[in-house]
């Protein structure tokens, strides 16, 4: 079929692709057998890359005689790190990394595309759901092997020699997928047409200026973080200066190691259970005073309040930590001179681990209330006076009007605040905990969370860049996996809510 | 409000006056502590704790911080440069941002919040970013570098996506569409009048952020002319904990380190400002808006 | 399809993600590599030039440089006057200007490290309590051998050979030192006048500080006694503050003894014993406890926030740890200014277990960034800095007139303005590492402390390694079993640091469950790994 098409190079055929055979479009089973294609070549025993001139290469790196013999052999599509880790050259890591990252996302769009089209799922729009399908998956894998042969004479370019051979594998995957893309693209443009579906460009131009409003932030982003993202294969390296950042050795999981043998699991529960007593309580309580303000009619008392509650953001954790210690302290504490002279026992705070996840709580909730008090103000400003005064007139009373007015408006905002929420919920308020317990052992169990600990562990190798990343890095996918299923959930629910 | 006093209503009101009154004054505590600390002479701060009225009246603290009075109105001066130049573009770009990801017949809108979502988790850390404007972007020394870095962030544009969301229903902006408005007429005669109490509560976040920023100054200044204010009177703090921490290293002729409640008249110095500008920006949280009046 | 789109939208993000970071990476490594390489390619040109130079003509200055000096602190307010004067008289002999930026203290320890990374400087402040050592070892400095025999003939004099060997890795010379002996021993610093009053022992052993401190406590009940906390013990040696008391008892090889509950004595470097499964150690930890149910410190001193003004003030009566002779020469001109009766009285431990030595070269010193664009005339303007009379004078102190005077007693004298701040003070560069002893201008503080000197240098004469700091000279490399480290000095934090500040109820059974935790953590693994290294280093060096 393939070489038919290849041969055929007149117009007319190239319609033939929006032919129906067996309930689908040919372009759509073109795409379908390439994946299959696709993805036997990515089995692991064919290789992608070779080892040429293997002596003079090895005599390159910095690897002992046993891992010589490992790294013979050549490689797939994923395991191309293991040439870095073992030879110890750094130089050509990151780019490594991310075409593991780009084969295992590649994978999953063939994949996909697969099982797609056997489950035969259309959509309101016809056949475009397939053809998206099919289009992402024959462009990662064309981008997929472009990247692949800039890898191997990158690489050959950084040992200044040839070392590394491109298996025919990849240009034979490279042709069939730009043959697939083509194929599915054709078809696909003519059902567009007739769902009045927009690609990318038709979509610039005709919202043009939404575009453009994008673009100031889109260099933003890009300057801001996404490039800087790059450091995040900092986790698997370890850093020296004379090999410098990009060129350290790969050093996979071992910047991890130290996170296992902490007391991960402790670690992770007093982050989350910190952060979710924060978030709902939080916000509860941000959302019962919002209200009170916002039903307040006299104006001075109005104003005096909400700037008296959002002093406590002002207030820095150094200072906050003085006054907590002259107020807990076990001799002269304020506390503890109120309970004497009561006639009652000193209470031991600093020694006993029971009262912090209180105290902790009160100053994280008290130092935050003024300022998240303000999204849920705004939100009640914003909320149609019309509303209530329909409501006053069928004679609802004030506790009526906020369970059905004010409640109902607030929770787009309450939803959105919790799902950003969620997406940090193991990134601790480091600040908080420090100040707050600082150095105090005895209450780790209940205190530590893991910013704590990472900063004690920088502070014992303070010229490792590979650890702080590595947790960072950890932080990251916990709260991503978890924002990601959140978000469908609530997705599925109602579109609005969601976040993405 | 007028209508009439039920008996719900006085209980509402007697319950809410009472709780806002003890939160206020939960919240105030700390503060007023801190304000009569900076009045108070350092020993005694040291061997009696803090009070709530300054017990050694002593203005000493307030001296010191004021050594140099051209340096700290310098500071003062840059702040105010970062908060407004900062916070204006900020408002700008993240309203556009929002108003573009809010409409529905933005194709790619749930891309877009994906993309910008996305780095509100995952980041490089501090040393690519840090490169990023050192020695790509050749900002290091510039004033670029201290405002640049915080005009935007995720959770400023998805909220501002919510307040648009929540305060111009879509079927206003589709009957404008009908009647022929384009995108930057819907968005400057219909979004933004409404956005009042969101556009203030953005604004206030960002400037609060700048206001309070010491990180940018300390990775990127190379001359104290550009600092920021919060980082001119923490740097003053960090001195003295720096100091200890070589302590190993002797003969380091140390300054006169600022005392207990030089650091409190520094709080204080640092956040008068912004607690008399609060006021300005409340009126926008006081009274609220009706979106009728648009519709008319 | 909205999952599927939904997915896509991920990937389209994350691809594209990929692809920035890739765009963006490839770059930066392009740009790191080509550094990289110049530097690399530069050092081996510059060594080979070098040879040649020195041959025919000595260091080429056709060509002015602009060198940037990275120190620590906070700039003084008369910098570019100071920089302008000293510019005006490098620019006449090496063609050369220099530009001191300065770290301030805030996050000092990463910015540092940053400096170092991004290489924007050409010299660099170096000191231990900067891990002058780790870093040299992690190739951040340049290999200064060849350079200072070609460049930095007058630094080899200066230094001689053994302090320059002091500051060398594998071989390799990464810093010039400075050439000022000091004298950092901790010691105990407490108050002399409370001791005369209540007729009290000298704090010089263990029972004499119990009766020091329990004396005072009887006379003046209300008077606190140490504010001893956890922030200058956070190492691996000590988790406590007042176990530094405990210098009083052992005679180590450096204060505190060895890490990870090891020690070894002065006399017997390289016969390393376990301290933290031994006796003493039990018997140790129920002093610490007896002292705690005595009331020496607060039972709330783990997260006690009372800072260095503690002693200044009159809240404590003593300070273990973290003191030296600058510090308490420091303590006696505030209590004079005070002038309430104060007295402080300074006890180095080094006095009562005889083990005294001067700081270690690597205290105060100076390296080339390895991105040095010149390393040639860095050198040549170090050797300047240092070696010149009149220029040593400029960085350390200003210009003489306007900045300071020498008073009839020829001492230094710093110059303030009207507000009574000095524009350029003493050493206001914070160039430690420039001090050359000959031109070190003495101000009265530094006669008082030269005194102390004096008498711990005849101390120090009497050791088994006469005046020499065995410890600091050892580099550990823990790169084998930092994860362990970690853990075993979280293990640290949690269980050591309450037994050594007495706040356990039953002391053996809190003495077993630490080592069992510690010994979980790894601690033999860890132990193994340093042993070995510190005992190979002894032999190296002769320490037996």
């Amino acid at each position: 079929m393939k070489k038919e098409m290849k041969k055929e190079k007149k117009g007319s055929f190239l319609d033939v692709l929006s032919d129906d055979y067996k309930g689908k479009k040919l372009g759509i089973w073109i795409g379908f057998i390439i994946s299959i294609l696709n993805i036997v070549m990515f089995l692991p025993f064919i290789k992608w890359v070779g080892i040429v001139n293997a002596d003079a290469l090895y005599s390159k790196i910095r690897t002992s005689s046993a891992n010589i013999e490992i790294l013979r052999s050549g490689y797939n599509a994923f395991d191309l790190l293991h040439f870095v880790q073992y030879s110890g050259f750094g130089a050509i890591g990151l780019p490594a990394m991310l075409l593991l990252l780009f084969a295992v996302a590649t994978l999953y769009f063939q994949i996909a595309n697969v099982v797609k089209v056997l489950r035969n799922s259309k959509g309101r729009k016809g056949n475009l759901a397939l053809y998206s399908a099919g289009e992402g998956a024959m462009g990662f894998e064309v981008a997929l092997t472009l990247s692949m042969i800039a890898y191997v004479a990158f690489s050959n370019a950084r040992f200044e020699m040839k070392g590394f051979s491109l298996s025919p594998v990849v240009i034979i995957a490279l042709i069939i997928s730009f043959v697939g893309l083509v194929a599915v693209k054709i078809p696909q443009s003519k059902e567009r047409a007739f769902y009045h579906d927009n690609g990318l460009l038709k979509e610039i131009r005709k919202n043009w200026v939404l575009f453009l409003m994008l673009v100031p932030t889109f260099f933003y982003f890009l300057i801001n973080n996404y490039l800087p993202m790059a450091g995040i294969y900092y986790a698997f390296t370890n850093f020296n200066f004379r090999d410098g950042l990009w060129a350290s050795p790969f050093v996979g999981f071992a910047n991890f190691e130290y996170l296992v043998k902490a007391q991960l699991w402790m670690l992770t529960r007093n982050t989350v259970l910190y952060n979710i007593v924060f978030i709902f309580l939080g916000n509860a309580l941000q959302i019962i005073f919002a209200i009170f303000v916002s039903q307040v009619a006299v104006k001075w008392y109005k104003k005096t309040t909400q700037t008296l509650m959002f002093m406590p953001y002002f207030v820095s954790y150094v200072i906050l930590k003085v006054i907590v210690y002259n107020i807990f302290e076990y001799q002269y504490g304020v506390i503890n001179t109120f309970v004497v002279a009561l006639g009652g026992n000193r209470i031991d705070f600093y020694n006993t681990p029971s009262y912090w996840p209180f105290l902790i709580t009160f100053f994280a909730i008290w130092k935050g209330i003024g300022y998240g008090m303000v999204v849920y103000l705004a939100t009640i400003m914003g909320i149609d006076a019309e509303l209530y005064d329909a409501a006053k007139v069928d004679g609802a009373n004030v506790f009526q009007q906020i369970r059905f007015i004010t409640l109902p408006q607030l929770k787009p905002t309450f939803i959105i605040l919790l799902l950003y929420a969620l997406g940090g919920i193991m990134k601790g308020q480091f600040e908080l905990f420090y100040q707050m317990v600082g150095n105090n052992g005895v209450l780790y169990n209940v205190t530590d969370i893991l910013d704590t600990y990472v900063y004690r562990v920088a502070m014992t190798q303070p010229t490792s860049i590979g650890l702080g990343t590595a947790a960072g890095l950890y932080q990251s996918v916990f709260g991503f996996i978890l924002i990601v299923g959140t978000n469908w959930i609530v997705k599925r629910r109602n579109e609005e809510y969601a976040l993405f | 409000m007028t209508i009439r006093k039920g008996p719900s209503q006085i209980i509402f009101n007697i319950v809410s006056y009472t709780l806002l009154a003890l939160m206020s004054i939960i919240c105030v505590i700390p503060f007023v502590m801190i304000l009569s600390g900076s009045f108070t002479d350092n020993h005694t701060i040291l061997t009696e704790g803090y009070s709530l009225l300054p017990r050694d009246f002593s203005v000493e603290a307030y001296k010191t911080v004021f050594k140099a009075p051209e340096d700290i109105l310098q500071a003062y001066k840059m702040t105010f440069f970062y908060t407004g130049l900062g916070t204006f573009l900020g408002l700008i770009m993240i309203t556009l941002t929002a108003y573009v990801i809010s409409r529905k017949e933005f194709k790619y809108r749930n891309t877009v919040s994906f993309i910008i979502y996305f780095t509100s988790i995952f980041g490089g850390g501090t040393i690519p970013w840090y490169l990023m404007y050192s020695q790509v972007l050749n900002a290091k020394g510039t004033t670029f570098a201290i405002w640049f870095p915080a005009l935007m962030s995720p959770f400023l544009v998805i909220l501002m996506r919510t307040f648009i969301m929540g305060s111009v229903p879509d079927a206003i902006t589709e009957s404008a569409k009908i009647d022929g408005a384009g995108h930057v007429t819907i968005f400057l005669r219909i979004v933004m009048p409404v956005l009042g109490p969101g556009l203030a509560t953005i604004g206030l976040f960002l400037a609060l952020g700048y206001w309070n920023d010491w990180y940018r100054s300390s990775m990127f200044s190379t001359d104290s002319s550009t600092w920021e204010l919060q980082f001119y009177l923490y740097d003053l703090l960090n001195a003295s904990t720096a100091i200890k921490q070589m302590s190993q290293n002797s003969s380091i002729s140390t300054a006169e380190l600022p005392t207990q409640s030089v650091k409190l008249a520094m709080a204080v110095v640092s956040t008068g400002p912004v607690l008399l500008f609060y006021p300005f920006v409340q009126k926008y949280f006081v009274s609220g808006i009706t979106v009728g009046a648009v519709k008319g | 399809m909205k999952n599927g789109k939904k997915l896509l939208a991920l990937l389209l993000a994350g691809s594209m993600t990929l692809s920035l970071a890739a765009c963006g990476s490839s770059a930066s490594t392009e740009s790191d590599k080509a550094s990289t390489d110049t530097a690399a390619t530069e050092t081996a040109t510059t060594d080979e030039a070098a040879a040649e130079d020195t041959a025919s003509t000595g260091l080429d200055t056709s060509e002015r440089v602009d060198l940037v000096f990275y120190v620590m602190g906070d700039a003084p307010a008369d910098e570019t006057v100071v920089e302008d004067a000293l510019n005006e008289k490098l620019l006449e002999r090496l063609n050369a200007t220099i530009d001191f930026q300065f770290s301030t203290w805030t996050d000092f320890q990463q910015k540092y490290s940053l400096e170092l990374t991004s290489g924007g400087a050409d010299l660099i402040y170096i000191a231990n309590w900067l891990n002058f050592k780790q870093l040299a070892k992690d190739g951040a400095f340049l290999e200064l051998n060849d350079l200072l025999d070609n460049y930095g003939q007058g630094l080899k004099e200066l230094c001689g050979d053994d302090m320059l060997n002091a500051c060398s890795v594998n071989g390799e010379i990464y810093a010039v030192p400075a050439c000022w002996p000091e004298y950092v021993s901790s010691g105990i610093k407490y108050r002399e006048d409370l001791r005369a009053a209540y007729d009290l022992p000298v704090p010089d052993s263990l029972e004499n500080v119990e009766a020091y401190l329990s004396g005072i406590k009887e006379n003046l009940p209300n008077q606190g006694l140490l504010t001893s906390t956890t922030e200058e013990s956070t190492g691996l040696q000590v988790a406590f503050d007042a176990a530094w008391l405990l210098n009083l008892k052992y005679a180590s090889v450096t204060t505190n003894g060895l890490p990870y509950g090891l020690n070894a004595l002065y006399e017997t470097p390289s016969d390393v014993y376990d301290y933290w499964f031994s006796d003493d150690f039990v018997e140790d930890c129920k002093l610490m406890k007896k002292w705690a149910d005595m009331g020496f410190w607060s039972r709330s001193a783990l997260s006690d926030t009372n800072d260095s003004e503690a002693f200044t003030n009159g809240l404590c009566v003593m300070e273990p740890q973290g003191q030296n002779p600058s510090k308490y020469i420091t303590s006696v001109s505030t209590f004079a200014d005070a002038g309430q009766g104060w007295e402080a009285a300074y006890l180095a431990y080094g006095e009562v277990n005889g083990v005294i030595y001067p700081g270690h070269a690597t205290q105060n010193g100076t390296a080339v960034v390895r991105g040095s664009k010149n390393p040639e005339r860095a050198i040549a303007v170090l050797e300047a800095l240092m070696t010149d009379a009149e220029l040593n004078k400029l960085v350390q102190c200003g210009i003489e007139g306007t900045h300071y005077t020498i008073n009839d007693e020829g001492f230094y004298e710093s110059i303030t303005d009207e507000s009574g701040s000095a524009p350029f003070g003493y050493e206001n560069f914070n160039t430690w590492n420039l001090r050359n002893t000959e031109y070190k201008l003495i101000s009265k503080n530094d006669a008082l402390l030269q005194d102390i000197f004096n008498r711990y240098t005849t101390l120090g004469e009497k050791t088994k390694f006469p005046n020499v700091d065995i410890y600091s000279g050892f580099a550990e490399d823990f790169s084998e079993y930092d994860a362990e480290r970690t853990a075993v000095s979280n293990v640290m934090r949690q269980y050591l640091a309450p037994l050594q500040a007495g706040l356990v109820a039953d002391v053996d059974a809190a003495v077993e469950e630490f080592r069992t935790k510690a010994t979980e953590a790894g601690l033999e693994k860890v132990r193994e790994g340093f042993k070995a290294q510190w005992i190979a280093y002894c032999d190296e060096y002769g320490y037996k």
